[in-house]
């Protein structure tokens, strides 16, 4: 992942402006500088998991208590997460926004792969291809969790957007950022 | 300690505390209390009652959280007990309800074989009030003490084997607060709040 994607404190005021609360998460390489700005953030309280499921069952009950949550993720931990979103933001039908951090996204670029190509046991082993990037979409499919793609500093709209949708929805919504935050 | 020796004192000293149950807590609560504050774990994620719980005491700060988790549960989770201390939350209240088995399933013993020292575990990721209790009788007379102790606090009940089964929401359900959905249920308690 390189520093050409959004920028985190254009992020960070999109979250502002949408009232987020509490952010659950862990950080990566490419949320490290979100993650940053967070820890600093006067009224947005930053709860770091110790696991990444645990950040959508602190979601859910940081939106029953009233707030407005938010999920930083990488896609890593999404697929480590399946029962915990399912159990809980799925099942309540929490208006839950999710920021994944795309890992693998630039090599299967380089390697000349879309997001949606078909899976098999060869490409899934493929060294040149990281197999976290090509199952993080087909799993939020399979999950029902509606997505959207942000690759650069223009899509920081996307942020605020993915926010309106999961609370218009009332359901989690995905934000899928293939390139680190700068 | 029987189940109900442990949930009858605390629903009688229970003023306005959220309450929230899991796996073999649900019912017998239920039994006890009739609340809008109360909230089942049940048709949920497994392993994740403690967690629900912190975000709704982050969310709420001033308002207590009891989570009646067991032992099954929070061995699927032990991480969040380093999340509840590090989070800040001073309004929790978790219990881990131990029945020295998956006792839904017919008590099949856990991962740990009964080895694992919870109360040490608890005070080793940092609760400030931890508690160990086994008996009746000493629970109910240390209760008050306990739940106005300096939070979080941790406490490791050891309970007889029960009989609860598998657990569903309908309109049918013994505990009134199973008679509703899990999405109705998190917005019924979220009004309530």
């Amino acid at each position: 992942m390189t520093g050409s994607g959004l920028q985190a404190s254009a992020c960070l005021a999109a979250l502002e402006a949408a009232g987020i609360t509490h952010v659950m998460g862990i950080p990566d390489n490419s949320s490290a500088p979100l993650f940053d700005l967070l820890s600093e953030h006067a009224d947005i309280e930053l709860v770091t998991v110790s696991r990444e499921g645990e950040a959508f069952a602190i979601a859910s009950g940081v939106w029953i208590g009233g707030g407005r949550p938010l999920v930083v993720i990488q896609n890593t931990g999404l697929l480590e997460s399946g029962d915990a979103l399912r159990g809980t933001a799925v099942r309540m039908g929490a208006p839950l926004p999710v920021i994944v951090t795309g890992r693998g996204y630039a090599k299967m670029e380089r390697a000349g792969l879309e997001p949606g190509v078909e899976l098999d046991a060869e490409l899934l082993t493929r060294p040149d291809v990281d197999s976290v990037a090509l199952l993080t979409e087909p799993t939020l499919a399979a999950w029902g969790v509606p997505f959207a793609r942000a690759s650069g500093r223009d899509d920081v709209g996307l942020v605020g957007a993915t926010i309106e949708q999961a609370r218009a929805e009332e359901r989690p919504v995905a934000l899928v950022l293939t390139q680190a935050l700068s | 300690m029987t189940s109900g020796e442990l949930l009858a004192p605390l629903a009688r000293r229970r003023t306005d505390e959220v309450v929230v149950t899991t796996m073999s807590t649900v019912r017998p609560w239920g039994r006890y209390s009739d609340s809008d504050l109360d909230f089942a774990s049940a048709d949920s994620a497994m392993g994740h009652a403690a967690d629900l719980a912190l975000g709704i005491a982050l969310a709420r700060p001033d308002r207590r959280v009891i989570c009646l988790n067991g032992d099954g549960s929070m061995l699927m989770t032990l991480g969040t007990l380093a999340t509840i201390v590090g989070s800040g939350a001073r309004n929790l209240i978790l219990y881990v309800v131990d029945n020295g088995g998956f006792e839904i399933t017919g008590h099949q013993p856990l991962a740990d074989h009964g080895r694992v020292d919870y109360a040490g575990l608890s005070r080793a990721a940092g609760f400030p009030s931890v508690y160990f209790f086994d008996h009746g009788g000493d629970y109910a007379e240390a209760l008050d003490d306990v739940l106005a102790a300096e939070g979080p606090v941790f406490i490791h009940a050891v309970v007889q084997r029960g009989g609860e089964g598998p657990i569903s929401r309908g309109p049918e359900a013994e505990a009134a607060y199973l008679r509703t959905s899990l999405a109705e249920s998190a917005r019924s308690l979220r009004r309530a709040l």
